[in-house]
């Protein structure tokens, strides 16, 4: 044994000191010019190239591998190949991004340069993806978010996992306005989903457990009356099962949340392993689902709409919990909104009438909170801060006119969790109205932490 | 998996009621805010304006446009459905088609007039409230703040009445506060105002 002070022996390189993306000129991992020439030559292949191999024969096609034959594949395929690489090298070369000051710069183009200059406290969001493919050759992808419309995402793919994590880290720090080589934010483990907690909150919700009552009558009705049509029902009913059940299963393994100063750190997947920050100022609006056999473990669901993240990816980053217990669920939302407690708010229920017997909405409010509360299969808390609160509608079709009723809307961008306060009566509606533009305005004028991010 | 097992909460981990002085226990209509409606106002009063103030109307050229609007649909509808229909059912089919057309564009022109006394819009010290809708009656309060751009568009038919609409967009897809029917004119006023006034309180999101 070796005594203290020895430490480990060194094998291998030393560790690479760490890169600062402030200074000089980065680029992706040389990895990636590869997979771009690797790419496009298996497209030429499975386009035309393949057809070279083949000869026709008497008998129809035919593989021989005559040196003919190899000759004539070579010939075409290797100055494809060469143009490939050549190409691929030339757009890892041509793209280039660094931090410049509170910027940060992204330089592409082959023929026209572009320069993009992302300010960093305009930044909604950042993370490193790892897809399946790029975690055998441990590469990872960076993508950061920015508001508004679809092009408004830059990806860098691939990074060096060491490299992506630093990009990462540096990119938050400063975005926080500290110097760039602080070392990435501490954090603590705040909650870890069990893959048996998952599948069995995945299992237990009604549409699912339908679905498999009716797959298990067709396929026992196949069986019985030796009746092969019942497959052409079976299939939908298993994709969607396979949709419903297995892809958020995949994507939601490992789920685990933490704590730091820069927003909560999601990380999950099992194909696609994802690390998202989020951080609390940019949440929008919060949904606490409880399905009706959820209840029975105390389970919950939190939705949440981030601004930033918009069509595909708004559906793959709208769950900040798949599933945990509800008081875990609501201690979430009050770190999402700092300072507020969503179930202290006092709820007032909806009038009952013939138009919504069962419907029983109830909404609240206070200084900082809007939240609202309906469904009795499925449970569901809105909660939206005033300080987020976009606009303040109230609507009353021509039924709920005839009953003196109204909806009250407070606006959120585009996401899963929309917050509407439905049949109000009337006069209420209209001073809910009044109420909530009135908190939001002061809301919004003590609510600087929008300026930077997560200060 | 049983409950707790490998879920640890540490020991500091906020409880529920983390930081802060505990919330304030209001009501929607709580009296800490100073309300314009008082509580259990009636249900008529819901789409008034705003105390004190009286909504600004658009112009009555709207109805114009919507009548137009509507007959520019009705004709090729009647000309194409009559000839269809007297073709297959015979004249009385035609007729029938005319008829039917004529009763819709009768409702067109009512609830075009009915739709238009239903704008209106009123610039508060921090927010513009626009109402509309004969239907389905809807109110909107946009923060100037919130307000990401402002836009006058005037279609062919606008351009020709000397109207034009404007549109407050924010970060919300929903809000959907626009004021048709304003005179090209005084749309472009409206617009450079709420720009200013979205200017001086903007907040990012």
């Amino acid at each position: 044994m070796y005594g203290p002070g020895y430490g480990p022996p060194m094998y291998g390189p030393p560790p690479k000191p760490p890169v600062h993306f402030s200074h000089g000129v980065h680029r992706l991992h040389l990895a990636t010019a590869v997979i771009n020439a690797v790419g496009v030559v298996v497209i030429a292949f499975v386009l035309g190239g393949y057809s070279l191999l083949l000869t026709q024969t008497p008998d129809g096609v035919a593989l021989a591998l005559t040196p003919a034959v190899i000759a004539r594949f070579l010939v075409v395929m290797l100055p494809v190949t060469a143009v490939a690489a050549a190409i691929g090298f030339w757009i890892w070369w041509s793209l280039k991004f660094w931090i410049s000051g509170d910027d940060l710069v992204v330089e592409t183009g082959i023929l026209r340069r572009r320069n993009r200059r992302i300010p960093l406290a305009h930044m909604q969001a950042v993370d490193v993806v790892r897809p399946l493919t790029s975690r055998v050759f441990g590469l990872a992808e960076v993508r950061v978010e920015l508001a508004g419309g679809d092009q408004a995402e830059t990806k860098f793919r691939f990074l060096g996992r060491p490299m992506a994590e630093q990009l990462r880290a540096e990119l938050l720090a400063r975005a926080a306005g500290l110097p760039g080589h602080t070392p990435e934010a501490p954090e603590r483990p705040y909650w870890r989903v069990g893959f048996g907690t998952l599948l069995g909150s995945q299992l237990m919700r009604l549409p699912v457990i339908g679905a498999l009552m009716l797959l298990v009558a067709l396929l026992a009705f196949g069986v019985v009356f030796k009746e092969l049509g019942v497959l052409a029902a079976a299939l939908p009913v298993l994709l969607g099962l396979a949709r419903g059940v297995i892809a958020p299963l995949v994507m939601h393994t490992n789920f685990t949340a933490a704590l730091s100063p820069d927003g909560l750190r999601l990380r999950y997947g099992l194909m696609e392993t994802r690390m998202q920050t989020v951080p609390p100022g940019r949440v929008q609006a919060v949904r606490v689902v409880e399905p009706l056999l959820w209840r029975g473990n105390g389970w919950a669901r939190i939705d949440v709409t981030v601004a930033g993240y918009v069509g595909d990816r708004q559906a793959l980053s709208s769950v900040l919990l798949p599933v945990a217990p509800r008081d875990v669920a609501m201690r979430m939302v009050g770190l999402v909104f700092p300072g507020t407690n969503a179930e202290a708010v006092p709820l007032l229920p909806a009038p009952r009438s013939w138009l919504a017997p069962f419907r029983k909405g109830e909404a609240g409010t206070d200084d900082r909170l809007f939240v609202t509360r309906r469904g009795r299969v499925c449970r569901r808390l809105d909660v939206i801060a005033h300080a987020r609160a976009q606009s303040v509608r109230l609507t009353a079709g021509p039924f709920q006119r005839l009953l003196g009723l109204g909806t009250v809307h407070i606006d959120a961008p585009p996401g899963p969790v929309q917050v509407a306060a439905e049949d109000r009566e009337l006069g209420e509606a209209r001073a809910i109205v009044e109420s909530a533009a009135g908190r939001a305005h002061r809301a919004r004028a003590t609510d600087i932490r929008t300026e930077r991010w997560a200060r | 998996m049983p409950p707790g097992s490998p879920n640890i909460l540490p020991p500091g981990a906020p409880g529920t009621r983390p930081y802060g002085p505990p919330p304030p226990p209001p009501a929607p209509n709580g009296p800490s805010t100073p309300s314009v409606v008082p509580i259990g106002a009636r249900a008529e009063q819901a789409f008034d304006p705003p105390g004190g103030m009286a909504w600004v109307r658009v112009s009555p050229k709207l109805t114009w446009q919507r009548r137009i609007a509507v007959l520019l649909w009705a004709l090729p509808v009647t000309i194409i459905g009559a000839f269809v229909l007297s073709r297959t059912r015979g004249l009385a089919g035609g007729l029938i088609w005319l008829a039917l057309v004529l009763v819709a564009c009768a409702v067109g022109w009512i609830v075009a007039e009915l739709s238009y006394r239903s704008w209106g819009f009123a610039e508060r010290a921090d927010d513009l409230l626009v109402t509309h809708g004969f239907f389905v009656r809807h109110l909107v309060v946009v923060p100037y703040g919130r307000m990401q751009y402002v836009d006058v568009t005037a279609g062919l038919l606008e351009q020709w009445l000397g109207v034009a609409t404007v549109r407050l967009h924010t970060a919300a897809a929903a809000t959907d506060a626009r004021i048709p029917g304003l005179p090209a004119r005084d749309a472009a006023i409206l617009r450079d105002r709420l720009a200013q006034k979205g200017e001086a309180r903007s907040i990012g999101l």
